[in-house]
């Protein structure tokens, strides 16, 4: 990563200038990219689905755990056998499907984001220490790492809920480990970049703490990179999820969860479509909208991440 | 960088994958332990005590799990990966007889894949911003952002369910493989289409195919020589990535499709706690990987000499 | 209706094909009546292939060694029972033709003549002796070693003869011989080539001899030619596993297959609509039970589980869920076993006395568990769900796990469900020892409830040879049950098949699918 090369020069005003021109090239950059209607659309959107999620329980029209037998696979519709309103259909237990949609967005969203956080700061932190030590811890992370992409994680996942059993907790475990690699990558790196210098021997030799001149060099300019992993990871996060839901693994019932919603559909799909299609377009939409903001951050903010 | 010390990398690089191999097999090997007991999955729920325990030390399982690992990787060293608890048989030869199903889907799905993305993307390129382009990039962004799983549930009910051309579901001729195989390859496909519409626009911008254009040379032969040149490299990294990761795809649209294949196999044996075939499985799928990667690296290294220098 | 049991005459080979062509004739007048709205075409077949598609693969072939519904489709047509269960209920002679009581402890069974073994063996009483103490010797590991406990030793004392010596008055033996268990295997060809080599090419008596198996894919037979009762309708019989019920069905109604079992309500109204193909069902002979784990609190609680009982609107979950393919049960005993009371009222739907339980029993809101599986028993995780809501809104704290079957199979036999799972208790007997006893007895394999005047009725019960003993005995042992709740009945459904309408068969409510001639045949033009 090319982006520390403004940092010359040892003591602590070189930070402040390192972190002042990364910043500067964002600032840069951010006047010379209007922001696409794309984007916007997205932000909005995004926006919308956290806030929507986050009052879920007076958003959705109904109880999206209950609903009445004598009105289940109802087409959408705005009185059904229950008297009731639902706008995208009941499913095979007469539950709304809508109600379920809203819901199933707070538990995509709080998994996703957890299991970004748990990723980050688990790829971060081997990254820093394989980037800083070097060596046999360096070696011995990266075959870690090389080991799980020979890996079809996805097995590893379904292994490893077999064993722990299906929880929010396990799933969050589970789907942030996923990630971890991207991350630790991109902080060794950096980290390797700046260790390499002579200006950090000098402050060693000077009698300064060596980790913490490579941290202060390397978490600003790292900090818009792990923005644009973060973003993308959530997109992928969040269809791990309902993959893992989809087979069985993930959400269990009845909390509804998209993954979970069109498995259940499944069995309908040629007289109640809308149980499997929603929720799926939904997921899809949510999929599309997150992962277009990450590539336009990347754009923006750091585009030697292309093809990372 | 001299030929001793390409040598050296590359037996480096080989050290390095067997270790992650093992690694790899013996993180399955205590995941699929701990996973639970086969046993009573195989006999009735009034068989006496004394069945039980005569099965599971039939099966070895009643062992410590240290010397459990001990014989897993003596055997694993000659070869044998032991006998699958629900087949009855050689876990190996089990996940290799699964192994062409997955095979045939994935060679199919690259297939698709590659046959439909070039022309789009070349024509995506040439009438830039029309409506196919946008289309098609739209096409490209679902491909890429989509859950496989949903891609598979929507083509079953647009083309087999509502449409009748193809089957649901199973493995049998022509017709069985294209939902399946468009399933798979969705991601692969939009991620050349795009990669080559890229390549495309940056050679119709270079002066070389305007100087060639003003010579008169047939100008579809200059774009399709040219832009695939320069789209060959990327495309190679994507499809190494996306080979390796083929069982992963091939988990989801294979359960969905009912495809009978090695992953579906990995699937029902976790669920079995068939824990030879698992392991059976994931070696294969690993030893794949890596090979495919090996070589596309060494591709690589011989087709780019930049790259080796950056070692 | 009580269901005797014939200690009949044989029927001669005459009377066989009587009843053949009776069933032949009434299958005509559907033709008739259902022919108006349908092309003539589509009702008859010259396919001399059989294809069924079962939910789940075959697993083995040896009949002693899986009691799995899919297993026993096919088991029950390699092999031939002693006697047989027809799908009226009725007991008829299968390879004994003549069984009577001599003495109270010893039953003799005349055996059929000039029966061969699908590899052109004789058939003789040594077999069936074998067979039968096969199935609870130690050293063969059968998973059937229950079946005939009550028998204390067997004697040929000619080759077409067979005495049974029971320890005590067992009035059941017939019964017994025509379930699972009583499949008779061939003594020369097993010992000869051990259980696994028996297992890979199983060799029977029954009307179909097989051919080749490919797990997974599917399992093939040939119509044995030799058969006693009479050469099948077809050349060849295929078993293929879909387990997708959606799959499935599709199957069916593009013609791909035959036959389906298991088929959904949901789906029976699309199948019947179909012009081509038509549903079959009959009233499951068993239950869809709750078990309970009445060692758990706060399931030791008899009020509470009562409360639980009185929340579920079975009403509901029959006609919404089940599409009324089915009947909310009055007790613990199956409509269609013996000592069934019709008298009895349906379990009744009333959350108001059931909150007034919860507090009678001082519930606590201690979490109640439902373990559900996906797919072992018929609508098993909708079901639960369904039934969670109902008991969230009386006040029950209730949680549904989902497990996989490995799961299931383990706390079956290690007696460690965390409260409440599913079941499909079938009635083997047609008689609530073959069902409520089997299971629940102490030993059994639900053993979480102990009572001493219900475990003393089901013992003398089942060695009384007093029809009026034993009516009174189920009668209260229900009673008792209903109060202490150890299974909460759910409903009794309806086993549906889905069938092209060429096919003429009548289904039979213990799951064995009979492809005899008196039984199955293909309308041809």
């Amino acid at each position: 990563m090319s982006r520390s090369a403004g940092a010359l020069g040892a003591g602590p005003s070189a930070a402040v200038r390192a972190a002042w021109s990364a910043s500067a090239a964002a600032r840069t950059a951010r006047r010379r990219t209007r922001v696409p209607w794309a984007v916007r659309f997205a932000a909005a959107f995004i926006g919308g689905l956290i806030a929507v999620a986050a009052a879920a329980p007076v958003v959705a029209p109904q109880n999206p755990e209950r609903g009445s037998l004598g009105a289940r696979l109802a087409a959408p519709t705005l009185r059904a056998a229950d008297g009731r309103a639902h706008l995208l259909g009941t499913d095979h237990l007469g539950r709304d499907v809508l109600s379920r949609i809203i819901f199933g967005a707070r538990v995509s969203l709080a998994i996703g984001f957890a299991a970004v956080a748990v990723g980050g700061a688990i790829g971060g932190g081997l990254g820093l220490l394989a980037g800083y030590h070097g060596g046999w811890l360096d070696e011995v992370i990266m075959t870690v790492a090389d080991a799980q992409l020979a890996f079809p994680f996805i097995l590893l996942a379904i292994g490893i809920i077999a064993v722990l059993g299906p929880s929010f907790r396990n799933l969050i475990i589970v789907v942030g480990l996923s990630g971890w690699v991207t991350y630790a990558r991109v902080l060794r790196a950096q980290v390797r970049a700046v260790r390499r210098r002579e200006f950090v021997d000098a402050i060693v030799a000077l009698g300064g703490s060596a980790p913490r001149v490579v941290l202060r060099h390397v978490l600003p300019n790292v900090a818009s990179t792990f923005m644009v992993i973060a973003t993308l990871e959530l997109a992928r996060v969040i269809v791990l999820e309902a993959t893992l839901s989809f087979l069985g693994l993930g959400i269990q019932p009845p909390t509804p969860s998209w993954g979970v919603m069109v498995e259940e559909g499944l069995e309908y799909l040629d007289s109640a479509w809308w149980i499997s299609v929603f929720p799926g377009l939904v997921l899809m939409l949510t999929s599309i909208v997150v992962s277009r903001t990450g590539d336009w951050l990347r754009d923006v903010l750091d585009p030697t991440l292309r093809g990372a | 960088m001299t030929m001793r010390g390409f040598g050296a990398f590359l037996a480096y690089r080989l050290a390095r994958t067997l270790v992650a191999l093992w690694l790899v097999s013996s993180v399955v090997f205590v995941v699929m332990r701990l996973s639970g007991d086969p046993v009573p999955l195989l006999l009735p729920p009034d068989a006496p005590t004394s069945e039980i325990f005569r099965v599971r030390h039939d099966l070895g399982l009643d062992r410590p799990l240290a010397v459990q690992y001990a014989v897993f990787l003596q055997n694993v060293l000659h070869g044998d990966f032991g006998r699958s608890i629900h087949f009855r048989q050689g876990a190996m030869g089990v996940a290799l007889g699964y192994l062409p199903a997955t095979l045939e889907l994935g060679a199919a799905a690259f297939l698709i894949a590659v046959l439909c993305a070039l022309p789009i993307g070349i024509l995506s390129a040439v009438r830039r911003n029309s409506p196919l382009d946008h289309g098609a990039m739209g096409f490209a962004l679902i491909g890429q952002s989509a859950p496989t799983f949903f891609i598979g549930v929507l083509l079953i009910l647009v083309f087999s369910l509502r449409l009748n051309l193809f089957p649901t579901s199973g493995r049998g001729g022509l017709a069985h493989l294209v939902l399946p195989a468009a399933t798979l390859g969705a991601f692969t496909m939009a991620s050349i289409a795009r990669i080559t519409r890229s390549a495309m626009l940056e050679v119709l911008r270079t002066d070389f195919v305007r100087t060639a254009r003003a010579k008169g040379v047939a100008e579809a032969a200059v774009i399709v020589k040219h832009t695939l040149k320069n789209a060959s490299l990327p495309i190679i990294t994507i499809t190494g990535l996306q080979l390796g990761t083929l069982l992963g795809g091939a988990i989801v649209t294979e359960t969905v499709f009912a495809w009978p294949g090695m992953g579906r196999l990995a699937v029902e044996s976790i669920y079995n706690r068939d824990y030879p075939v698992v392991q059976a499985v994931v070696f294969i799928a690993a030893v794949l990987f890596v090979v495919i990667n090996f070589t596309l690296d060494m591709l690589y290294g011989v087709l780019d000499p930049r790259i080796r220098e950056a070692g | 209706m009580a269901r005797t049991v014939r200690t009949g005459t044989g029927l001669s080979r005459r009377e066989l094909l009587r009843r053949a062509a009776g069933a032949g004739a009434a299958a005509a007048g559907g033709i008739f009546q259902a022919g108006w709205a349908a092309p003539a075409a589509a009702q008859t077949t010259q396919k001399r292939d059989l294809i069924v598609a079962q939910g789940g693969d075959v697993s083995r072939f040896d009949p002693h060694m899986s009691t799995s519904s899919n297993d026993v489709r096919v088991s029950f047509n390699l092999f031939d029972n002693l006697l047989s269960r027809h799908p009226d209920g009725q007991l008829f002679p299968g390879l004994a033709t003549q069984w009577k009581r001599t003495d109270p402890t010893t039953w003799e069974f005349k055996l059929l003549d000039g029966v061969k073994w699908h590899n052109g063996d004789p058939f003789t009483s040594d077999d069936a002796k074998f067979s039968l103490e096969r199935t609870y010797d130690p050293a063969a590991h059968t998973l059937v070693a229950t079946v005939f406990t009550t028998i204390d030793r067997i004697e040929a004392p000619t080759p077409a003869s067979l005495v049974i010596h029971t320890k005590k008055p067992d009035p059941l033996l017939p019964a017994r011989l025509a379930f699972y268990g009583g499949q008779i295997v061939p003594k020369k060809y097993l010992t000869a080539a051990g259980p696994d080599q028996f297992n890979a090419k199983p060799v029977g008596t029954g009307p179909m001899r097989f051919v080749s198996w490919v797990k997974d894919d599917k399992a093939v037979f040939e119509a044995y030619p030799q058969y006693w009762a009479g050469r099948i309708d077809v050349d060849r019989v295929v078993f293929r596993p879909i387990p997708e019920t959606a799959a499935r069905v599709a199957a069916v109604l593009r013609g791909e297959v035959d036959l389906i079992t298991q088929l959904s309500p949901d789906q029976w109204d699309r199948v019947n609509q179909n012009p081509s193909t038509m549903g079959k069902g009959v009233l499951y002979a068993g239950l869809y039970v709750l078990g309970v784990n009445s060692k758990v609190k706060p399931l030791d609680n008899p009020l509470v589980k009562q409360a639980m009982s009185l929340a579920i609107d079975r009403q509901s979950i029959v006609k919404d869920l089940w599409r009324g393919r089915g009947l909310v049960p009055n007790g613990l005993i199956a409509k269609g076993d013996n000592h069934y009371d019709p008298s009895l009222p349906p379990l009744p739907y009333d959350p108001a006395r059931a909150k007034a339980k919860l507090k009678e029993g001082n519930y606590n809101n201690e979490p109640v568990i439902i373990e559900t599986t996906v797919g072992y028993v018929a609508n098993d995780k909708a079901m639960s769900e369904a039934i969670a809501a109902m008991w969230k809104d009386v006040g029950v704290n209730v949680r549904v796990e989902v497990i996989e079957y490995s799961v299931r199979a383990e706390h079956n036999r290690d007696r460690s469900f965390k409260g409440l799972w599913w079941s499909d208790p079938t009635s083997t007997l047609g008689d609530p020892d073959g069902m409520m006893w089997r299971l629940l007895a102490p030993g059994g394999p639900m053993d979480y409830w102990r009572n001493p005047e219900w475990d003393k009725l089901g013992t003398d019960a089942r060695f009384s040879i007093d029809e009026k003993f034993r009516d009174q005995a189920y009668k209260r042992m229900n009673q008792m049950a209903l109060q202490y709740l150890p299974w909460i009945p759910v409903i009794q459904p309806s086993e549906d098949y889905g069938i092209q309408k060429y096919v003429a068969f009548t289904p039979n409510g213990n799951q064995q699918l009979d492809i005899r001639r008196f039984n199955f045949h293909m309308r041809r033009g």
